[in-house]
């Protein structure tokens, strides 16, 4: 078994009753046929290794969620196929559930007026792991953060980031081939982020765990992920390694300029359609620049202009206004303006 | 890269599996329970205080009406601790379900979706509610006290009798409320159908002799009020003449609860999980 997650050609569609307003609206809905389907995921293939740890990007509402919840077993795919550890999660959900780890939004799965150690206890019984493991696993989590303030302490009185740090715990206890983290830096201060971000990568490299990651936060990414996938619209817009998202977009470059007063401006110029100099030219007539500097794209702009390009293209097959020609490979080309 | 989790032997998990999960998780429940101890107190307070303004407007209705239907005072108050002792397990056990409506609109019952065993079980084991235990005491103190003046022997046959009929009557209140939850999964306004259930749990301490017509049948067979507490309380009050409802209240029972759980999970995977 060399693949932790196959998906081919997965579809999801929900069905939407059509609301409408007022009292004698919603009286009509209550003997409603009339719905409208909704695809939140379309056609996305996707091919996981084992011990991968992967970013999946998208903005709100591209999808990101319902793939996971297909991965884990609690949707049904309308179409396609998902393999998780060679199990149908849908089909054989309790199995599948027993090799992979959950971290799902900012909602604990831990008991909630138990200390984290009597909830390390219960989830060993649950998942019937052996003394041996489970010791082992807690002189793992030792030797990878400092647990020892937080294991007696009842989980309603936790920090949010002692809690969230917990949930990871709890996720990986039962060493699952896969561990899914939705955004679990989400409010979290540096230091925290950077602790998370650590013991993340200190549990995948010990345990050759697969790790499906999904977050807004491209810092996450940058220290975690050497592969990202982007969804937008439910579909699959980018599948590749990090290197390669910044060379995608590689004409691009960060600009910032100190002016008098000693405020910095930003600006991402495409060296394709104008020159840097130029515009430092241009600003210069303007005003005094005190200070240049040039920069790479970072991962946050880049994943901001693929967002963009997704969203223009859409636009632009929707007929609503002409974006200006949009980069290269994107999905422009493959929308079909029926969906909207 | 040689996998422990694949290779683990695959164990069962059946009725001892969960028992003993449910056995630590109340331990470590009531533990905690115990140190909020304000909260413990108040709590107990007022279960003692609904339970004894329940019990003098059961006194005040006898004052005016000295029999119900050829029920006298003592019939009616073995009946009135029996659906007590009957309503004990709905409340210790089974609580969560008045939790549901929110976690499922919030989005937050996915969670009990990523375990290993039993939806059901793993929702309802969160929740132990320690009032329903004052509730027993009280409901055990009733029966006992209308036990010894109606003048019921003793024997052996007849506790087995009492404890089978008593399980028998906590299945029915169980699956209402099962039922009357899972509603949840479909509408939005499902609190109403849970409340109007609860109340409806006070027709138990009367007989059901006293409704007619349509709403005999209603409590008999639609929503099985009658087999609270009247039916089966039957098999002990009148042991020469016993109805054929009261034999068939323990296989009815199960079919009843076998029903409410299979629609409890049919709800689970009928919903979308939408709210991300």
């Amino acid at each position: 078994m060399e693949n932790a997650i196959v998906m081919k050609n997965v579809c999801k569609d929900f069905k939407i009753l059509n609301r409408h307003e007022g009292l004698k609206g919603s009286i009509r809905d209550l003997f409603s046929r009339d719905y409208k389907t909704i695809s939140a995921v379309k056609d996305v293939s996707l091919e996981i290794a084992r011990g991968e740890i992967i970013g999946y990007l998208g903005p709100n509402g591209a999808g990101k969620s319902t793939t996971i919840k297909m991965m884990t077993g609690v949707l049904e795919p309308t179409s396609g196929d998902i393999m998780v550890n060679g199990l149908v999660p849908y089909k054989e959900r309790t199995k599948n559930s027993e090799h992979i780890g959950v971290v799902f939004g900012q909602r604990s799965q831990l008991w909630w007026s138990l200390p984290l150690i009597e909830s390390f206890r219960l989830l060993r019984d649950i998942y019937m792991v052996p003394k041996k493991d489970y010791e082992e696993m807690l002189e793992l989590y030792r030797s990878l953060v400092d647990i020892e303030p937080i294991l007696h302490k009842p989980v309603r009185q936790m920090s949010l980031g002692q809690r969230t740090l917990s949930d990871i715990l709890a996720a990986f206890l039962h060493n699952p081939a896969i561990v899914f983290l939705d955004e679990p830096t989400i409010g979290l201060d540096v230091a925290m982020k950077a602790k998370i971000r650590s013991l993340i990568q200190g549990l995948n490299a010990e345990k050759n765990t697969t790790v499906i990651l999904t977050t807004h936060d491209m810092g996450d990414v940058d220290a975690l992920c050497k592969r990202i996938v982007i969804i937008d619209e439910g579909k699959k817009i980018y599948d590749n390694d990090i290197e390669h998202l910044k060379s995608y977009f590689g004409s691009y470059r960060t600009l910032r300029i100190r002016h008098a007063d000693d405020t910095w401006e930003e600006r991402v110029i495409d060296e394709s359609k104008e020159d840097v100099m130029e515009v430092i030219l241009k600003k210069q007539k303007e005003q005094k620049i005190k200070d240049i500097q040039l920069q790479e794209i970072s991962t946050e702009e880049v994943i901001k202009k693929i967002y963009e390009n997704s969203a223009a293209s859409k636009e632009a097959a929707a007929g609503l206004h002409v974006a200006p020609a949009a980069d290269g490979e994107t999905a422009s080309e493959k929308k079909e303006g029926a969906t909207v | 890269m040689s996998d422990t989790t694949m290779t683990r032997p695959k164990a069962k998990r059946g009725f001892g599996f969960y028992a003993r999960i449910y056995r630590k998780i109340l331990v470590q429940d009531l533990k905690s329970k115990m140190s909020y101890r304000a909260d413990f107190v108040i709590s107990t307070f007022g279960m003692i205080m609904t339970n004894l303004s329940g019990f003098v407007t059961f006194l005040i209705l006898f004052k005016n009406f000295p029999t119900i239907n050829g029920w006298d005072y003592y019939h009616m108050l073995f009946l009135y601790g029996f659906s007590l002792v009957a309503l004990t397990p709905v409340q210790c056990f089974f609580d969560n379900n008045w939790n549901l409506r929110f976690q499922v609109q919030s989005g937050d019952f996915i969670k009990y979706c990523f375990r290993p065993i039993n939806v059901f079980f793993y929702f309802m084991s969160e929740v132990f509610d320690v009032k329903g235990l004052g509730q027993l005491a009280f409901g055990i103190g009733t029966l006992v006290y209308a036990w010894v003046h109606i003048g019921i022997p003793v024997t052996p046959l007849v506790i087995a009798k009492l404890v089978l009929f008593l399980l028998t009557a906590s299945l029915f209140m169980i699956a209402i409320m099962n039922a009357a939850a899972a509603t949840c999964f479909w509408i939005v306004g499902s609190g109403y159908v849970m409340v109007i259930m609860f109340r409806f749990k006070d027709f138990a301490k009367y007989p059901s002799s006293i409704f007619h017509g349509i709403f005999r049948i209603l409590f008999t067979f639609v929503i099985p009020i009658a087999f609270v507490a009247y039916y089966p309380s039957l098999a002990i009050l009148e042991s020469n003449n016993v109805p054929v409802l009261t034999w068939c209240a323990p296989a009815l029972g199960v079919l009843f609860f076998y029903l409410s759980y299979k629609f409890w999970m049919l709800g689970v995977s009928r919903y979308d999980f939408t709210g991300s």
